[in-house]
């Protein structure tokens, strides 16, 4: 059973790893595209530069995602309270989603300075419009008969929202939390980018830009794919943190 | 005693109910039929406070305890059988040690010992009602509204369910409202039944039932089935 859910997806990967070397060796030119082999090599040779680089990407990332959660979480809950408050402030929240985050980066860097900071709050605006987004839409869609079946039995907003909204919205919210999770190492990515140059032994992001001025090809791969793998990261916790909260009776989780 | 008086209601453009007046005693089990549409839900919803009325008012007894039994069952999938029996008396704050206890007698009394950690999605539709009854008769209601409870179960499970219900009332007489389609099952059930016409809602008829013992022979009597054919009938004159 375990190995028939694990062959397929590695089957892709060994295509995907033959084409790549075989492009590479007809391509011909190492520099530009190296094979999978060389990029591991530069991984090896540069695991402790690497490994030091992903410790800072994965701290921003992480603060950034987890304040994306928290301000996200908090912004739907008194959004879903009253409908003049969602009225009021939702149109912001979708301008928050169509920022050209990329172009306000380096205005963030002015205000906040070129480190680790800045990069925090590029990851958290990168990440917090799904989390809004989702949580929003899960507290919003309660059952309206167990909306009533609370109502005639307790009357305080506070029971109805730990008892009912957001135990309901919690498919919703980890829908969130999954787009969010490779959002955040996008956007810790995106800020060090921004702040590359003026940053001294900065996280993948700064390196990948060191790399490719060396024209390290090799590194520059090896780089992203460890970028790639903390996303996946993220996102494999949150989707083990789904399946804890879900397996007993929502139908996405129930085997 | 509930006492419904000159209860009105208008969606918008739709005269739903109109001017209803009825008295239901304590103790009795009163079911409403008529058409769809004919606003006997939203009547039972005015009774139970979910709903308000365009025009007249609901008395019932000071400090009554109410509950309702909705058609869907109403249950919350994320908890298991124990905890959704607790969940009204948690939202009334039953002290813990009161929840346990009755949740064992409960479960016990609608036959679904054995279930407690079960979620919903694992109970069939039969089960589900009773859990949802469950749920609601712990809570020891002055009265119970129950809203089409038996609609999406299999002809079977709902004469049972029928038996066990009247069973429950027949020993705790909670005074019963009842919303339903079916004839058969408002005769089986009630002492009378309500019949009301379609849009815009009226009581039509009131039907005493005289049945002083209601068990699975009740159903084949000529004087159950006289009754449900005469009801029927008088149904059957707006199609």
């Amino acid at each position: 059973m375990e190995i028939k859910k694990i062959l397929p997806p590695i089957l892709v990967l060994i295509i995907f790893l033959a084409i790549w070397s075989l492009g590479a060796k007809i391509y011909d030119m190492a520099f530009l595209l190296p094979g999978p082999l060389t990029v591991a090599e530069a991984f090896i040779k540069d695991f402790q530069l690497v490994i030091g680089g992903l410790w800072i990407t994965f701290q921003e990332a992480l603060y950034g995602y987890l304040l994306a959660i928290t301000i996200g979480m908090t912004f739907a809950a008194i959004m879903s309270q009253s409908r003049i408050l969602e009225r009021s402030f939702y149109p912001y929240a979708i301008l928050l989603q169509t920022l050209p985050a990329v172009a306000v980066a380096p205005l963030i860097v002015l205000w906040f300075g070129f480190d680790m900071q800045s990069v925090v709050i590029i990851s958290l605006i990168i990440s917090l419009f799904p989390i809004i987004n989702n949580t929003l839409l899960g507290l919003k869609s309660t059952s309206i008969t167990l909306v009533e079946l609370f109502q005639m039995h307790n009357q305080s907003r506070f029971v109805n929202f730990f008892k009912l909204r957001l135990p309901a919205a919690i498919p919703n919210v980890i829908a969130g939390l999954r787009i969010s999770a490779g959002l955040s190492v996008i956007g810790a990515i995106v800020g060090e980018f921004i702040i590359g140059s003026g940053s001294e032994g900065g996280g993948l992001g700064v390196m990948i830009i060191y790399a490719q001025a060396d024209l390290e090809t090799p590194l520059v791969i090896a780089l992203i794919l460890t970028a790639t793998a903390l996303g996946f990261a993220f996102f494999s916790i949150v989707s083990v943190l789904g399946h804890y909260l879900l397996h007993n009776w929502h139908e996405s989780e129930i085997a | 005693m509930i006492s419904v008086s000159g209860v009105s209601k208008l969606f918008d453009e739709i005269h739903a109910l109109d001017l209803i007046d009825l008295d239901i005693a304590t103790g009795e089990f009163i079911t409403i039929v008529g058409p769809s549409g004919c606003g006997k839900s939203t009547l039972l919803r005015i009774i139970a406070g979910i709903a308000t009325p365009t025009g007249g008012s609901i008395k019932k007894p000071d400090a009554s305890k109410g509950a309702f039994v909705f058609q869907d069952a109403a249950l919350l999938p994320w908890r298991n059988v124990q905890n959704n029996v607790e969940l009204l008396m948690e939202l009334e704050s039953v002290d813990k040690a009161e929840r346990e206890e009755k949740v064992r007698s409960a479960l016990q009394q609608v036959g679904l010992e054995g279930f407690e950690k079960s979620y919903p999605h694992q109970l069939s539709g039969g089960m589900k009602m009773r859990l949802s009854l469950a749920r609601s008769l712990v809570l020891r209601p002055d009265y119970l509204l129950m809203d089409e409870p038996l609609s999406s179960v299999d002809e079977l499970t709902r004469e049972v369910l029928q038996e066990e219900i009247h069973t429950l009332w027949n020993n705790d007489k909670f005074t019963s409202i009842l919303v339903t389609h079916n004839v058969a099952e408002a005769v089986y059930l009630s002492n009378r039944v309500i019949v009301m016409s379609p849009r815009p809602g009226r009581i039509t008829h009131i039907v005493d039932i005289p049945f002083k013992k209601r068990d699975r022979n009740l159903r084949s009597e000529t004087a159950y089935t006289k009754l449900v054919n005469d009801i029927s009938g008088k149904l059957r004159a707006w199609k």
